[in-house]
């Protein structure tokens, strides 16, 4: 009974964590445990091949939404949030009529584009999506008790144990969606999309299907920063933002289930705190992506592979139909 | 207004961090020279990526201000002089970082004034604010609201000095009877347009198109300039664009043989843009920025702390990096100084009230708290803005004018305006 | 009127040759590397920055700053191909990001050397070709026009008439059986890698006296240049000079009887119909991608 075992020992740990840490340092992990849900709700969408460049924009879009649906109809918060993951999802439907039409490069620069014209839009209607300078003042997610300990989700203590329920209980779904036969068929879709269609597989439908899924939870990824922070702007998920995403998930490696959670941790942990804490403001950047390209040239297989290296033969077998193809 | 906070998140660090920065305030006596526990100001603006140049030359500047303050004898409290220094936060104009940064600054640092640029991060840094009642500043008072009764717009209250610039334009060349207008479309241009538009109105000189709006990512201007001249305006105005792209403009429009006037809220490196066109094609360029050796400015009324000796040692230290931001930012220390030096404490809560009894010593002279009527609060101070011409290739102030006057005689067409742009503090998402 | 369409015509002409220099140094890269060159902007950067050393701060003649100046970009492609993308070969990914890692080096490297601010770059010449009184062509533009014509022929006749060229055009068609073939692969990789960053230094450092010289002018390039690759079609020289004038002329008339925020919708409308109606652009083959 060792797993159990495991298993409770690293959620203690996990929540007697902030404590060890500053004041900004837990602010710090608060957005870290959002972009992990980020991060992976993007590997859901890399397991059927395709890279996208715009995951950041329909992760505003969940924000928006809810942002909107709370400020203007009176929803409450936590369905605010299902609601944005919702409509992120359905819009993932929508853009999947002209943007599965690419494949490969052309989807990366499509969804690219398809993200800029919806950023566009945001900034062009100041109503309701208030411009360049978006929503401010948004709802904060009401303070609560449960007996023994009382939610103040100003402090960041607080919305890390609530935002990390919340993002557990996702990767579980998204876990559960992967080992489920739905979850084998993205990757047959990936790697052998021939076969598959021979096989009687819609692809169009099952890439439209990883595509909603990821999107929704990057909706309510962006709906648990928005009601934290309190405002969303175009600019907060322009390219530059994807373009971290992107090497966090680059960067861990996607193959394995923890790849990109071990990019995102490490990468934020680096420049956010590593680096500033040495005082590097104006070449932060350039440590940063120095630091990118080194981990890319002798780690080509991500993060990772040092844990596989570590991982008793059992379970990296488990991933070799994933590795080798 | 502290211990709002420690009721609120007590643990030991808060604690230990809070009473550290209580003894930062009231302090133990101390006699030696600017000997006490060094007072710590927050500076809170983007020092990377693409909006930095309105974030790091402001840092220099304060680190200037700094080292004058300290080696004449710090800022002088109830207890005895204390020395300042600056705590910088880079928050990448990004909400989430700065509302880190706003935390890092507050609880850990135990600053006791925060100056931020303002504009998209500022949303995300509000609820700090309001639980911790830290007295924050802005550059842009398009952030003020009345949700927030400690951020404070004592520097600049852009845009609306820009109407300073069109009534001596209108008073001076009465000759000039039309204009047209070009902005990038952002957080810093559409108020500036609406302002620009309200003044125009007010000085009876007819706009011959709508505003031509261009993205912020606008790198070749020739389209714009083309489409500015084809109507023959007397006047062509730049609204409030960054350097970038009021230089490359202004080089257009001297390539297309403009002859007529130009107008603009900033003239940063104004020098650069004659050697990119003529003296004679600049000559009479109005804009609302002066050198800070310009000898007006040592004029009894003029707040700033010696500023051409400010200008000499920055320009000595940072070589064509001068620009507004490189002076704002200290202006307001100027101010914070008097009012804690008045209060006798660094004390947020004990210096807001300090600042706000009576009219503030605004870095050009005297001006009143104001505000309600466009932010919903009277936390921006206005008083007279210089009105700057170039002549003979050096930034002259043709004079000081005052802006409540204006807006006494004006404001409901700038509210009109604003309302056209949705930038009053109530229509805000 | 006639005046008006005839001065943005000339915009647009201009417009249309720094973008094709761009863009067909990015396509170049992409086909025969097969990576995203993200840090193409920055490319662009560097070569305008040589000309800020070179030509304002040390006062070199222009005309020799700017040939320096390409050198000294594509010889910044070549660290690339021998540092990045030739240890990334096969990883497409990783060369991504190994680009943009190296895009955000060479903005801190800019910012440190130079400063947040924009740099000053004195007129090369303020001459004005003046058909009328309303409409003139500044001579500072004509030679970047000039030097795109010219540029952008060379690379034609050097890929059609020479046997690198040939190679080079082999190996991005099929590297495998160019390589049987018994072209090297890695020397049209540097030859592409050189040629593709000097046209990206070279129009930075031309244009560098008529736009805003500063660390971030490279992002707003590279996505003019994505645009304009997309519509043309990814891996085809001729798709991105025709992109290249067709996004030019649309953008620039757009910008003048409308204005630069709906230019831009456009133009991102324009490239998302050409995908849609032809997922591989005007001019792409479907295989390549």
């Amino acid at each position: 009974m060792l797993k159990p075992m495991m298993f409770l020992l690293g959620a203690a740990a996990l929540i007697a964590l902030p404590h060890g840490l500053s004041f900004s340092q837990q602010e710090i992990l608060v957005f870290m445990v959002i972009n992990i849900l980020l991060v992976m709700s993007y590997r859901l969408l890399t397991l059927t091949g395709e890279w996208s460049l715009g995951h950041v924009v329909i992760m505003g879009v969940g924000a928006y939404a809810s942002a909107l649906m709370t400020k203007n109809l009176g929803v409450p918060v936590p369905l605010g949030m299902i609601l944005g993951g919702v409509a992120a999802a359905l819009l993932a439907v929508l853009l999947s009529f002209p943007l599965f039409r690419m494949k490969g490069f052309y989807f990366l620069i499509g969804s690219f584009a398809a993200g800029e014209i919806i950023r566009l839009i945001w900034k062009r209607f100041r109503e309701p999506f208030g411009g360049v300078r978006g929503i401010s003042g948004i709802d904060p997610m009401p303070d609560f008790s449960i007996g023994f300990y009382s939610f103040d989700f100003f402090e960041p203590v607080s919305y890390y144990y609530f935002a990390g329920a919340i993002v557990a209980f996702c990767l579980w779904v998204l876990w559960r969606i992967e080992k489920s036969p739905v979850g084998l068929t993205f990757h047959a879709v990936h790697w052998q999309d021939k076969l598959a269609q021979a096989s009687g597989v819609n692809l169009r439908a099952y890439r439209t299907l990883a595509f909603a899924i990821a999107s929704g939870f990057a909706g309510i990824a962006g709906a648990l920063q928005a009601h934290y922070v309190g405002t969303v702007n175009p600019n907060s998920f322009d390219i530059e933002v994807m373009v971290f995403v992107l090497t966090w998930a680059i960067v861990g490696g996607t193959t394995t289930f923890y790849g990109p959670i071990l990019g995102c941790v490490l990468l934020t942990v680096i420049n956010e705190i590593v680096l500033r804490g040495m005082g590097f403001e104006q070449a932060r950047p350039l440590f940063y992506g120095a630091i990118m390209i080194l981990s890319i040239l002798f780690l080509p297989n991500g993060l990772e592979s040092i844990v596989q290296k570590f991982i008793p033969r059992k379970s990296a077998a488990k991933s070799d139909r994933k590795a080798e193809a | 207004m502290l211990s709002k906070y420690i009721s609120k998140g007590f643990t030991r660090r808060t604690f230990l961090k809070t009473s550290a920065a209580a003894t930062a305030a009231l302090g133990l006596p101390k006699v030696a020279l600017a000997a006490g526990e060094p007072i710590k100001i927050g500076f809170l603006a983007p020092l990377t990526g693409a909006v930095a140049a309105w974030g790091k030359p402001g840092l220099d500047g304060c680190m200037i201000w700094a080292e004058r303050v300290n080696a004449a004898g710090g800022i002088m409290l109830a207890d005895g002089p204390h020395p300042v220094e600056f705590v910088a936060y880079d928050e990448e104009y990004d909400p989430a970082k700065a509302r880190t940064g706003a935390t890092k600054l507050i609880r850990e640092d135990g600053v006791s004034f925060i100056m931020m640029l303002g504009g998209d991060p500022w949303p995300g840094v509000q609820p700090v604010a309001e639980r911790t009642g830290m007295l924050f500043s802005t550059l842009l008072p398009s952030d003020l609201s009345p949700d927030t009764k400690t951020l404070l717009a004592p520097a600049e209250v852009h845009p609306i000095y820009n109407v300073t610039g069109v009534e001596w334009l209108a008073q001076n060349k009465p000759e000039l009877k039309t204009a047209v207008m070009c902005a990038q479309d952002d957080a810093l241009g559409l108020p500036s347009v609406a302002t620009y538009l309200a003044a125009f109105e007010a000085a009876g000189i007819e706009m011959l198109d709508e505003p031509l709006l261009f993205d912020p990512a606008t790198t070749d201007f020739a389209p714009v300039v083309t489409r500015l001249m084809a109507k023959n305006p007397d006047i062509i105005c730049l609204d409030t664009c960054y350097s970038d792209y009021v230089h490359p403009i202004a080089e257009q429009l001297f390539q297309q043989n403009f002859k007529g006037q130009i107008i603009s809220c900033t003239a940063d490196f104004y020098d650069q843009m004659i050697a990119k066109t003529s003296k004679e094609f600049m000559e009479g360029f109005i804009f609302q920025f002066p050198d800070f050796d310009d000898p007006a400015l040592n004029a009894e009324n003029v707040n700033f702390q010696d500023p051409n000796g400010f200008y000499a040692e920055y320009n000595k230290r940072h070589p064509g990096q001068w620009g507004a931001v490189s002076w704002e930012y200290a202006s307001i220390m100027d101010l914070w100084k008097v009012a804690a030096e008045k209060a006798g404490s660094a004390d947020p809560e004990a210096v807001l009230a300090a600042m706000k009894d009576g009219p503030g010593n605004h870095a050009f002279g005297e001006a009143e708290w104001w505000g309600n009527e466009l932010f919903g609060i009277d936390n921006a101070l206005v008083g007279d803005w210089p009105v700057v011409a170039i002549e003979d290739g050096k930034a002259v102030i043709k004079e000081f004018r005052s802006i409540p006057d204006w807006y006494n005689r004006h404001g409901d067409l700038l509210i009109k305006h604003m309302q056209a742009y949705g930038q009053m503090w109530d229509q805000r998402g | 009127m006639m005046e008006l369409l005839a001065q943005t015509g000339l915009n647009a002409v201009y417009a249309a040759s720094y973008i094709s220099l761009v863009a067909v140094g990015l396509v170049l890269i992409f086909g025969v590397m097969g990576v995203i060159n993200f840090a193409h902007g920055e490319l662009f950067m560097a070569g305008a920055y040589a000309v800020v050393a070179l030509y304002a701060d040390m006062h070199l003649p222009f005309f020799v700053a700017v040939p320096i100046g390409m050198v000294f970009v594509g010889v910044l492609g070549l660290v690339m191909e021998r540092g990045l993308f030739r240890p990334l070969k096969g990883n497409p990914l990783g060369g991504l990001v190994a680009s943009i890692g190296f895009l955000m080096i060479l903005q801190s490297l800019a910012v440190m050397g130079f400063g947040v601010r924009m740099e000053h770059i004195p007129p090369v010449t303020q001459e004005v070709w003046r058909i009328s009184d309303k409409v003139g062509l500044p001579v500072a533009r004509i030679y970047v026009i000039v030097a795109a014509v010219v540029l952008l022929s060379a690379l034609w006749y050097f890929l059609k008439r020479t046997r690198f060229g040939w190679a080079l055009r082999a190996s991005a068609q099929d590297p495998e059986a160019a390589a049987l073939q018994g072209i090297s692969i890695t020397q049209t990789a540097r030859i592409a890698m050189f040629i593709g960053a000097a046209l990206a230094g070279v129009a930075g450092a031309l244009t560098a006296p008529l736009v805003s010289v500063n660390p971030h002018m490279g992002h707003s390039v590279i996505v003019t240049a994505f645009i304009v690759i997309i519509v043309g079609g990814v891996g085809s020289l001729e798709g991105a000079i025709i992109a290249s004038v067709v996004y030019a002329f649309v953008h620039t008339f757009v910008t003048t009887f409308s204005d630069g925020v709906l230019a831009d919708i456009v133009g991102l409308m324009l490239m998302l119909v050409v995908l849609i109606v032809k997922p591989t652009g005007l001019f792409g083959s479907a295989d390549r991608a």
